[in-house]
């Protein structure tokens, strides 16, 4: 089917989201305004309008009644869902590069990235009632990133731990109790770029500039699957209903005025699974895709480009149709 | 181990001589006599043996000893100034440090003497230097080493047969023509050489033969009939063959950049266009027997020119190269000049040999009131069978037709000329092509003529017809023509409006495939059939570099390499109709090579008869096909269903926890269940949202 295009931002997209019931879509772009749209049909519902600098990263609660942003303006912004009007505002030392709500949405983590003579941290903080006061209050925990820094953030299951995505390429797991260390591994060379959840978070695809994707069991980090492609990979998704994943990614930003579309490969790529067999392409982003998410009913899917695009795909019959032989 | 047995035994008696000291008294020394009836069973060798090599022998110090005769003989009162002259002559090669002049009871020395250096090197050289060294008329010195003489005397009275070598079988070079299924093999490289590796061209998956890294340092090349492989190295060229690709030979060549083989691989050119800096003598170009692998003659070529410098017969019996107004022809195998002198040739352009004649091709350009000319040379008796005068010529291209039944002479012509100072302008030009038929009598020609610029011309292999690309950008057209006996070429097809530079006809004819190549040319490929000029396929493979069809013509491969394009390389495998059968996206992909395979043994008759008899063949085929097919087939299921199975089992055990997990999540959400969709019922609310659609009517006229 003819995809949606949402044309509200001027800016590269950095991050899509859904809500958990899938009617709303939220978007982030480097031109600083987030944009939630109805996913049914790409009619835009509002914008946050606040933040200075370019957002990289956004996270909507289970309830839908806030939304999480942090931005290259230093700041990590709460807002109500319902009027796009901000709630609490928390001011760091350098940009906020990833941020998430817990499961329980009693809590949220946020990572600031490595700059300006200031150190990558991981931020834990009680966002249960969150105000005005929020940005005087004290973080539940704070944990100093030696080394690589994160580039990308999820909850593990339970509220009780934290996994974390590095520049290096490592995934670290943290015991939120201790705020130490639990586990760490190290199957990508290269930037994690996104990791996103199963349906069940059970598992979790990392998405990484060295080309490739990854699957792991979110308790102890173990590589289930691996997708390979020729592009550095910025985003993965898992789909709710399906055993595919969806890949989003294309030649560097940086070279892509250098190179026609057919080169950079801007398609999103399905996989099979558990196969890691790549059974389609969706072509139609003229820069690199920087985010990809699934539907939370499994029967469309969206994409954000370097573009600025946003590009909702509803699946054909097809779709469901096809099967692998095994 | 010998030294820690030692320990151990001391150890023993020290302790055992402890022992009798107490006994006797506490200051004694202790005894280290060894005990009676002890057998001491260690050998000094195996004790001190790294001592015992430094130990000074006899024979030290003889290899810088020489013997000089021819020395005069002089009594001794003449001696001194004898002395200082022979140390002024041997003083040159290093510090003598001891002499010995021989004399008899009168004191007469005897016309020998003994030197000494301080090195074996020096004396080495001063024998290389001084031996037939004239100190004047009557005397002469004859010098050698000392170890010579005991060297000379150990040969034995008697001459000994040598014995008998064992013979070595050498491995079947040709076993690749005998495979079963008629499989073709294919090199690959990958970066500099990083990884060479020969794959078999098996159904329906391609199987790896040999993967070796830094096999060469460049590229590598097949011999013209694919019993070698040949890898390029900084010290020369390798040769590879046999089923485990075992080194055949070498060929010291140092910095060599470009090699190339007599059509029947008798013969290897080696060519280091920049030469050795550490050993300026080594020519540049060396000529090479491959089975001995002796160097054959040695050339330095004048000035750039293109390579193949020199071009061989179809027979490997003569080869040829191109010099300011002379061709030189040399012959195998003693490979001198025939009839000991170069043919004189003023102007001459370009030669080519004919591919199964020893007949040679060449142009000669226009000198002021005389035409260019074509001629054709018949070697080894030099009589020109054939002559072509061309008038308002710029510029020509000869190309032979595979089988040497045709000669086709692309000639670009002018119809105005400029002279500007050092350059020559031509303006308003057309192209003709003369066509040569080489198997009629007194070898016909006719001519094509065509106002458009040629981008490329291809004589079909096998067959008679030629494809030509003419036009400009974006108006090119391709166009076939096909020649017949006693008839002038007649245009079968034209094809316009197409995107391609490049022809690449199948080895066995009938087929071809029209390609884009490089910056501009996108990769685009046709796959056509000559017989009704279907087109079977139009595709591209974006940004490839290069076409290769396999030997037989069911293969066609198309590549884009690290050498042109930086990234997406990698090779493409398409069936002859243009049917894509494998992308292999491969970083780092340089170089992609079929192995060419021997000329057909079959006579005429007999490829008749199996063209005859096909569809017998083909039922044959198409069944082992389809039992390759369900195969494969089977074992892609089989791997994926034990991939499902171990998927599943782990996913069975997590799914498991998740639900016993299920009550801490109700808890983390007040107790609403959110794990599906629509699990949750009570907070649902319904909403009927209502769009405007804008409805608009046009009405078309």
């Amino acid at each position: 089917m003819k995809p949606l295009l949402l044309h509200g931002h001027e800016r590269a997209i950095t991050q899509i989201k859904y809500n958990r019931e899938g009617d709303l879509l939220f978007s982030s772009s480097k031109d600083n305004k987030p944009n939630v749209w109805y996913s049914l049909n790409g009619e835009r519902l509002g914008t946050f309008n606040g933040h200075q600098g370019a957002v990289w990263c956004i996270d909507v609660d289970w309830t839908t009644t806030r939304f999480l942003s942090g931005a290259g303006d230093n700041t990590l912004k709460i807002w109500d869902c319902e009027t796009g009007k901000p709630i609490g505002n928390i001011t760091t030392n350098s940009s906020v590069r990833a941020c998430n709500f817990s499961y329980s949405a009693n809590m949220a983590a946020y990572a600031t990235d490595k700059a300006m003579g200031h150190q990558c941290e991981i931020f834990i903080i009680d966002v249960r009632n969150a105000d005005d006061s929020i940005g005087q209050a004290d973080p539940i925990l704070r944990i100093p990133v030696n080394g690589s820094r994160v580039s990308s953030l999820l909850w593990g299951a339970l509220d009780e731990t934290l996994l974390t995505g590095h520049e290096n390429g490592e995934i670290t797991i943290w015991d939120l109790k201790t705020g130490k260390k639990l586990q760490t591994t190290k199957e990508h060379d290269n930037i994690i770029n996104d990791m996103q959840m199963s349906k069940d978070c059970t598992m979790f695809i990392t998405a990484s500039k060295d080309h490739t994707a990854k699957l792991f069991d979110s308790e102890n980090l173990m590589l289930l699957k691996t997708y390979k492609t020729e592009r550095p990979v910025n985003s993965a998704a898992v789909s709710p209903i399906l055993e595919h994943v969806v890949l989003g990614g294309g030649q560097d930003a940086m070279d892509v005025t250098t190179t026609s579309a057919r080169v950079g490969k801007f398609d999103s790529r399905f996989f099979h699974l558990v196969f890691e067999e790549e059974f389609g392409r969706v072509k139609g982003h003229f820069g690199p895709i920087n985010s990809v998410a699934f539907h939370p009913d499994g029967k469309s899917y969206s994409s954000g480009g370097e573009d600025g695009y946003v590009r909702i795909h509803t699946f054909d019959s097809s779709y469901f149709e096809y099967g692998f032989d095994y | 181990m010998a030294k820690k047995k030692v320990d151990d035994r001391s150890s023993q008696n020290s302790d055992s001589t402890r022992n009798d000291g107490d006994l006797s008294s506490n200051d004694d020394e202790p005894n280290f006599s060894d005990p009676e009836g002890f057998i001491d069973d260690i050998t000094d060798e195996e004790l001190l043996g790294d001592v015992l090599k430094q130990k000074p022998k006899e024979t030290d110090g003889v290899e810088s000893v020489i013997v000089v005769d021819g020395v005069p003989q002089v009594g001794p009162d003449r001696l001194e100034k004898l002395q200082s002259v022979i140390n002024k002559i041997f003083s040159k090669f290093g510090s003598i440090v001891n002499t010995h002049y021989p004399t008899n009871e009168k004191g007469h020395t005897k016309g020998y003497i003994f030197l000494e250096y301080s090195s074996p090197m020096h004396a080495q050289e001063a024998v290389k230097v001084t031996n037939n060294y004239k100190l004047d008329k009557q005397h002469t010195f004859l010098v050698n080493l000392f170890t010579d003489f005991s060297k000379y005397e150990k040969i034995p009275e008697v001459w000994k047969p040598p014995e008998a070598q064992t013979y070595v079988g050498q491995a079947d070079l040709h076993y690749y023509l005998l495979e079963p299924d008629a499989y073709d093999q294919f090199c690959v490289v990958t970066g500099q050489g990083h990884s060479v590796q020969i794959w078999q061209n098996t159904q329906p998956e391609p199987a790896v033969l040999q993967d070796r890294n830094n096999w060469t340092q460049t590229y590598v090349k097949w011999s013209p009939l694919g019993t070698f492989l040949s890898t390029f190295h900084k010290q020369g060229v390798a040769l590879w063959g046999g089923p485990s690709f075992t080194q055949y030979k070498r060929f010291s060549h140092s910095s060599v950049q470009f090699i190339d083989f007599s059509p029947c691989e008798k013969y290897i050119i080696t060519y280091s266009p920049q030469g050795d800096a550490h050993n300026p003598e080594q020519k540049r170009i060396m000529i090479w027997d491959i089975r001995t692998g002796q160097e054959k003659r040695s050339f330095n070529p004048e000035g750039p020119s293109a390579w193949p410098i020199f071009r061989w017969s179809h027979d490997d019996k003569y080869f040829a190269r191109m010099g300011n107004d002379v061709l030189s022809i040399y012959e195998t195998p003693s490979f001198g000049l025939l009839e000991k002198k170069s043919l004189k040739i003023s102007g001459i352009r370009d030669f080519s040999w004919s591919p199964t004649d020893n007949v040679i091709a060449y142009w000669v350009a226009e000198d002021k009131d005389v035409p260019a000319r074509v001629t054709l040379l018949e070697i080894p008796n030099r009589t020109e069978i054939r002559n072509k005068n061309l008038f308002n010529v710029a510029d020509c291209k000869i190309h032979w037709q595979k089988s040497g039944d045709y000669l086709c002479v692309k000639v670009d012509r002018y119809s105005k000329v400029r002279k500007e100072k050092t350059e020559t302008k031509y303006s308003g030009m057309y192209f003709n092509f003369e066509i040569f038929h080489m198997r009629e009598k007194q070898i016909p020609v006719d001519s094509v003529e065509s106002k458009e610029p040629i981008q490329a011309f291809a004589w079909e292999p096998i067959g008679s017809k030629f494809a030509i690309i003419h036009g400009e950008s974006p108006n090119i057209s391709v166009s076939f023509y096909e020649v017949r006996v006693g008839q002038a070429p007649s245009l079968l097809k034209k094809l316009e409006k197409r995107a391609c530079n490049h022809l690449f006809w199948s080895p066995n004819g009938q087929f071809i495939v029209l390609a884009g190549l490089g910056s501009n040319g996108g990769g685009s490929l046709e796959f056509v059939d000559t017989q009704d000029f279907v087109i079977m396929n139009t595709t591209d493979h974006f940004q490839a570099s290069d076409v290769e069809w396999d030997p037989t013509g069911r293969y066609v491969v198309t590549g884009v390499s690290i050498w042109k394009a930086k990234v997406d390389t990698g090779y493409w495998m398409w069936s002859f109709q243009g049917k894509i059968l494998k992308r292999v996206n491969l970083e780092k992909f340089a170089q992609l090579l079929w192995r060419p395979r021997c000329p057909t043994l079959l006579d005429e008759k007999q490829l008749k008869e199996i063209k005859k008899n096909l569809k017998k063949y083909y039922a044959q085929f198409e069944s082992k096909d389809r039992m390759r097919q369900t195969k494969a087939s089977k074992e892609l299921i089989e791997k994926r269903s034990a991939l499902m199975e171990k998927f599943n089992a782990y996913r069975h055990k997590r799914i498991k926890e998740w639900g016993e997990q299920k009550p801490r999540r109700l808890e983390l959400r007040n107790g609403i269940d959110t794990d599906e969709l629509d699990s949750d019922s009570k907070n649902v609310e319904e909403e009927i949202v209502e769009f405007f659609i804008k409805e608009e009517v046009t009405v078309i006229e």
